[in-house]
């Protein structure tokens, strides 16, 4: 049989082979060594970001595990008799997406820190009572198979004396928990809302029935809630069940610090520009809300950039110069950024040094190396600085609540420092009062303490300290700013009134107290203005920062019925060829499925499909009565028939005959 | 009007008194029942109607007679609210009655109405069977009669505009459509003799600009949706030698700018192999055959395995699975076991349901994980054959394992609608765009799919040909019993094409008519089971169930005989044959030519 009809095969390859000229290929392999390098700084880069989503990952669930551990070991020291299944309602949101691999790490969690065997049941693999049960025993007991290899394969179909079992008997995973001391068996429902109520309600009850011999734990994975859950069960169940419920960091909350870690993170070598971020973030909050797309999708950015960019070479912490390629220092020179920063040299007359910079490779690379590190200065402390203007908003409980990744959107456009909203956050920083500025200072020493904050915040602390422990009164200070301090006059002068605002007599204290908060907002105000430079600005931007929407969105969110349609709409923008381009609609040299496709276009949504013949022949077969040609439109037309009908396009239509039903609309 | 309208209808009532009429008159008056103050709750009149009509029919209707006189409006509503319930209504009646939505109609739209008024004239004379063509007419000869000078003015008014209206001329336009009778019949005064068909409404020229909504409900409109009778001769489809010889011998155009296309995406292998090898895995989609490129991106990853680590230099080849999705009757089970033959030594035990398979390869896998992920290419994961649960679970969690890489293509537009959240999250897909303008050639089988579009897969045993050699190859039982069935399909079909014919001649009930005749048509194609079964007991075929079973399984083996459950749950069977084939059939059925 010709490999294209059978169903499976493994792949052989031809006899002649060409090697020869694949080796050929790889000989001129001076970009492909530059490519290596990349590749290589990819992963080197990637390494670092994924440890650090890891992390971030793991320290969301980490609580939420130790709690449900924790409820796990407590239940274990009960005495075996017909007592209420320990039952934990693990509320996982609404994003099903990453219940799965939530589920994963609180399996390894628990195998490993209690001596508990535990089992995931999907609603996939449970459709019945019996298969669901068939499932958990094999699951059981294929793994205790695994950890004991000695033993005769497969279970024992028989009790010594009793009767055969059969293999979806609970007596399988009693002698099983016997055998291997498993001091607990852990039934973990993941997706508890898919599974048929009463599939559930007679586990519940068998479980029960058997939990004078098996020490059964259920848990169950719920994305509603814990109460439309107990809604599902009968009545009588609760009583067989002692349930507690645990509540699971939301994943937009863990996207959040997921991209603070990340994106915004501290020492990041390369950052995503606002276009890209948007597109990811707007993705994960309307398609996916799935953690593992959003680390994927910021994957693909570095895979993206890395490979096809030859300057990103220069990402790479250990570059000799012999490594880079003459090509890549080319491609620097090519960049937008460079021209404009060669023009600005040139206006301050620096001839010398962009002829350097244009002739000497090397001199290049050197300028160039130290410009990636400045410039990943500027974009570390342009994070730095959001993170300060998010502190400094969450101190001030400010709402509405402005996500670290919004300031970074805003930043990494160069908006943030014109923008309302850090105006906003300035004014009210500015007549914040005594007793709240505590807070402010509080955060911002963290920062300063981690090297984040360069403002020397030892010697506000101190000043306001003082300041505030010589305050006697009983209200706290305020500054001259604060509305609180203004009183409105009314006065009448001939026969006018005269609204006018008038400033309380600051005490004296208070004007000490408004001097140095005014001073601590002016040095913040300079040092933001100095950091949040639009980054796209910076020499050497297309290195550091990755911005561009085409292969992301393609790849992760394709249109493929807009390409089909698009393809046999107007097949002259993939084809490009000479003889059907422009705008004339129908020409008789286009591929035939797209000429019927047009046809399609045009009818209604019933067609008859004689009709639709007729139409094809006359631009196809030019009319002519000439029969061989007619013989081969026809089989060109009914290829294209069951082309469009492969395609779902159309439709077998009984209403009438010969007539076949119009099912897509393009455009829709 | 509206007061004599009522008159009439009240003198109708007098005269039959039927549970029936009584309902089926309401209908027509409800908007203006609207207006009157009085309100009965349905209920409370759905008991007072039939006690009326038990009762004393003539008197109480003498009353609302009565009343009527007296107090106007009031009386006859309530008796005619009844109708709400049941729509049914009876032929008659509608004519007689029907005016009143006409009018509101016609009043509401006397733009559109003079517009297809001066189709009718340019255009008319072919009959169609569209109820709504039906409409129009009346409306138009409302029109007519109702208001004179409206006719006279509209010409004057609205003919420039239709002049403008290009006559479609491209050849497309003029081949495919409804082949139009250009007699134009002026029917200037009462009804026009044949109904005039009802023309496509002129295609404006930014019918080929509107948005695409706005196109979809242009198509869509109610009436616009006109096709001829036309039908394609048997001879006109190739047979599969036909098509395969003609095929062969076509000149396929684009040939370089293809090969062109199929060039850029062969640049993209590199990229693909590194994307495989970061952990994701690659959808191909667009139109055209995918397969060629597929093929050759198996030689260039093998190429590529071949010669790294484990393999170079050595005898061990990398073994990569392919699988075509599109070949009938693959199943989850073909694609795990060939998967589990290159992961895992042959000299291994498998398990050999499904489930426990997969459940084993990734257990097996996490455990001695292999040197390089298993590469498994599929064409068509699409394909209808792999759509059906659970499929595309098991095989989403087959390749979400890291030691696997699946590059597949995807034929149908829609197909990311195939999985939710859950399966594409498994399959971590990077999508890209291969349109290649290739022919499916190995994923369709044309001829085959051609006639099943057409209902005509009695093709496929050879026409009447082979039918009758089937037959002559079977007891005397199975023929009659062949035979019952064709002639009470034939028998349905004439059925409703003396329907669809009658419209024509009963000129005086034009909509009501059409209207069941078109409903049949679609609800019984097909002979129901039991009838056929009984009809079979009847005339002696056979005496049991069991006996009509094997009677029909030997005729659903040779393809002769399609069967469905249609909107009602009930089974139909027919013979995949279009009128004509199946009153020759009959014929020599009944002539005992086999």
């Amino acid at each position: 049989m010709e490999i294209e009809h059978q169903r499976c095969y493994i792949y052989s390859p031809a006899e002649e082979s060409d090697r020869p000229a694949k080796r050929q290929r790889t000989g001129q392999s001076s970009p492909d060594a530059a490519l290596s390098k990349r590749l290589q700084t990819f992963r080197q880069l990637w390494q670092k970001q994924e440890s650090l989503v890891q992390a971030t990952l793991e320290e969301a669930d980490s609580a939420t595990q130790r709690n449900i551990i924790d409820f796990i070991s407590a239940s274990k020291d009960d005495a075996l008799d017909h007592r209420a299944i320990p039952a934990g309602l693990i509320v996982a949101g609404p994003s099903i997406a990453s219940h799965g691999p939530f589920f994963e790490r609180l399996g390894r969690r628990i195998e490993k820190e209690t001596r508990s065997s535990y089992l995931v049941l999907t609603s996939g693999e449970s459709p019945n009572l019996k298969t669901l049960l068939k499932n958990l025993i094999k699951k059981a007991t294929s793994r205790a198979e695994n950890e004991d290899e000695d033993e005769e394969s497969g279970r024992p179909t028989s009790t010594r004396n009793g009767p055969k079992i059969l293999d979806f008997d609970l007596a399988h995973l009693h002698d099983w928990q016997e055998k291997n001391q498993a001091s607990n068996i852990i039934v973990a429902i993941q997706d508890s809302e898919a599974f048929d109520a009463v599939v559930l309600v007679e586990l519940i009850e068998l479980l029960y029935s058997w939990s004078d011999r098996i020490p059964f734990i259920l848990l169950f994975g719920i994305a509603t809630s814990a109460e439309s859950f107990e809604d599902r069960l009968s009545a009588k169940l609760p009583r067989y069940l002692d349930g507690q419920k645990f509540d699971v960091t939301q994943s937009d909350e863990i996207i959040e610090r997921l991209f603070a870690a990340t994106i915004a993170g501290y020492d990041t070598p390369l950052r995503m520009g606002s276009n890209l971020c948007r597109r990811i973030l707007d993705r994960q909050k309307d398609h996916v809300q799935n953690v593992q797309e959003f680390s994927n999708g910021l994957k693909y950015a570095y895979m993206s950039h890395l490979y096809a960019s030859p300057p990103s070479i220069f990402l790479s912490e250990e570059l000799p110069f012999a490594q880079v390629p003459p090509s890549a220092l080319e491609a620097v020179r090519i960049v937008p950024s460079f021209r404009r920063w060669v023009e600005l040299l040139l206006k301050d007359r620096k001839t010398q040094e962009v002829r350097d910079l244009l002739d000497s490779d090397e001199h290049l690379f050197n300028r160039t190396q130290e410009h990636v590190k400045a410039g990943q200065k500027k974009l570390n402390a342009i994070s730095d600085a959001i993170r300060i203007v998010s502190s400094i908003r969450d101190s001030l409980q400010m709402s509405p609540r402005v996500t670290l990744a919004s300031l970074w959107i805003r930043a990494a456009n160069g908006e943030l420092i014109d923008s309302p909203l850090l105006r906003e956050t300035m004014l009210s920083a500015k007549k914040v009062s005594s007793d709240k500025i505590g807070r402010i200072l509080a955060s911002l020493a963290t920062l300063s303490s981690q090297g984040r904050c360069p403002i020397d915040m030892a010697f506000y602390e101190q000043g306001f300290a003082q300041l505030i422990s010589n305050n006697t009164d009983s209200t706290p200070l305020r500054t001259q700013h604060d509305v609180r301090n203004e009183s409105l006059r009314t006065t009448v002068v001939a026969q006018k009134v005269l609204l006018s605002k008038h400033k309380a007599a600051l005490s004296e204290q208070d004007r000490a107290y408004s001097d140095l908060v005014g001073k601590f907002n002016d040095e913040l105000e300079q040092y933001l203005k100095q950091t949040l430079i639009d980054p796209r600005e910076m020499f050497l931007s297309e290195i550091l920062l990755y911005d561009l929407k085409s292969p992301h969105t393609e790849v992760f969110q394709p249109k493929p019925r807009f390409a089909i349609e698009r393809a046999l709409a107007s097949p002259h923008d993939y084809l490009g060829c000479e003889c059907c381009g422009g705008d004339a609609a129908l020409s008789a040299t286009q591929p035939p499925t797209s000429i019927l496709y047009q046809l399609y276009l045009e009818s209604g949504s019933l067609i008859n499909v004689s009709d639709l013949w007729q139409a094809f022949n006359a631009i196809v077969g030019g009319g002519e009565e000439d029969e061989e040609r007619e013989v081969h439109t026809k089989a060109l037309f009914q290829r294209g028939l069951a082309e469009l009908k492969h395609l779902g396009m159309v439709r077998s239509s009984r209403k009438k005959t010969d007539h076949v039903a119009k099912m897509m609309w393009k455009g829709l | 009007m509206v007061g004599t309208k009522r008159k009439h209808i009240d003198d109708d009532e007098e005269e039959h008194l039927t549970p029936k009429r009584l309902q089926a008159q309401p209908l027509q008056e409800d908007e203006s029942a609207d207006d009157v103050p009085e309100i009965h709750t349905p209920s409370r009149r759905g008991r007072n109607g039939p006690v009326a009509g038990n009762g004393t029919p003539r008197s109480i209707l003498k009353k609302t007679n009565l009343f009527n006189g007296i107090n106007g409006t009031t009386t006859p509503k309530s008796n005619r609210k009844l109708v709400f319930d049941t729509p049914t209504k009876s032929p008659d009646e509608n004519i007689s009655n029907g005016t009143p939505t006409i009018v509101r109609n016609a009043d509401r739209s006397a733009r559109r109405k003079s517009n297809r008024r001066l189709f009718e004239r340019t255009l008319n004379g072919v009959d169609s069977d569209d109820e709504v063509l039906e409409e129009d007419e009346a409306l138009a000869e409302q029109i007519l009669s109702d208001d004179e000078e409206f006719e006279e003015r509209t010409p004057h008014k609205e003919k420039a505009p239709e002049a403008q209206i290009p006559v479609p001329e491209t050849p497309s336009k003029r081949g495919r459509g409804r082949p139009r009778k250009a007699v134009a019949k002026p029917s200037t005064t009462g009804r026009p003799r044949g109904r005039p068909r009802k023309i496509r409404e002129p295609t404006p020229p930014e019918v080929t600009t509107l948005p695409a909504h706005e196109e979809y409900f242009w198509q869509n409109r109610p009436g616009g949706n006109q096709t001829s009778t036309n039908t394609l001769s048997s001879h006109s489809l190739l047979n599969h030698d036909e098509y395969f010889q003609a095929i062969q011998s076509v000149a396929e155009n684009h040939k370089s700018e293809r090969d062109f296309l199929l060039e850029l995406h062969r640049r993209a292998f590199d990229q693909w192999i590194f994307e495989l090898g970061e952990g994701f895995n690659i959808c191909l989609y667009g139109y055209g055959s995918k397969r060629s490129l597929t093929e050759s991106f198996t030689a260039h990853l093998y190429e590529h395995l071949a010669g790294k680590a484990p393999y170079k230099g050595t005898r061990k080849r990398p073994a990569i699975t392919v699988i075509n999705g599109y070949s009938p009757g693959i199943t989850i089970k073909d694609i795990l076991s060939i998967v589990a033959s290159t992961a895992i030594p042959s000299s291994t035990k498998m398990p050999n349901q499904p489930t426990s398979l997969l459940q084993f390869i990734l257990e097996h896998l996490t455990a001695h994980p292999p040197s390089h992920p298993i590469p498994i290419i599929l064409n068509s994961i699409d394909s209808i054959h792999l759509r059906k649960s659970p499929t595309p679970m098991m095989l989403a969690s087959l390749v979400s394992h890291p030691s696997i890489n699946l590059v597949c293509t995807a034929d149908t537009p829609n197909f990311p609608l195939l999985w939710d959240v859950g399966l594409s999250a498994q399959y971590n897909f990077l999508f890209h765009d291969a349109t290649t303008f290739a022919p499916y050639e190995s994923e369709i089988d044309v001829v085959e799919s051609v006639n099943e579009l057409l209902g005509r897969s009695g093709r496929r045993i050879g026409g009447r040909d082979g039918i009758g050699f089937v037959l002559r190859s079977l007891p005397e039982n199975a023929r009659s019993l062949f035979r019952i069935l064709v002639t009470e399909q034939l028998g349905l079909m004439f059925m409703d094409g003396d329907a669809d014919e009658d419209q024509d001649d009963v000129t005086a009930t034009p909509r009501s008519k059409s209207n069941p005749a078109r409903n049949s048509s679609e609800s019984s194609q097909g002979v129901e089971y039991r009838v056929l079964y009984h009809k079979a007991v009847e005339d002696f075929v056979c005496s049991s169930e069991v006996g009509f079973r094997t009677l029909l399984k030997e005729f659903h083996d040779h393809q002769m005989v399609e069967s469905r459950k249609d909107a009602m749950g009930t089974e139909r069977l027919w013979v995949p044959f279009r009128q004509e084939e199946l009153e020759a059939l009959a014929e020599e059925l009944s002539g005992d030519a086999f």
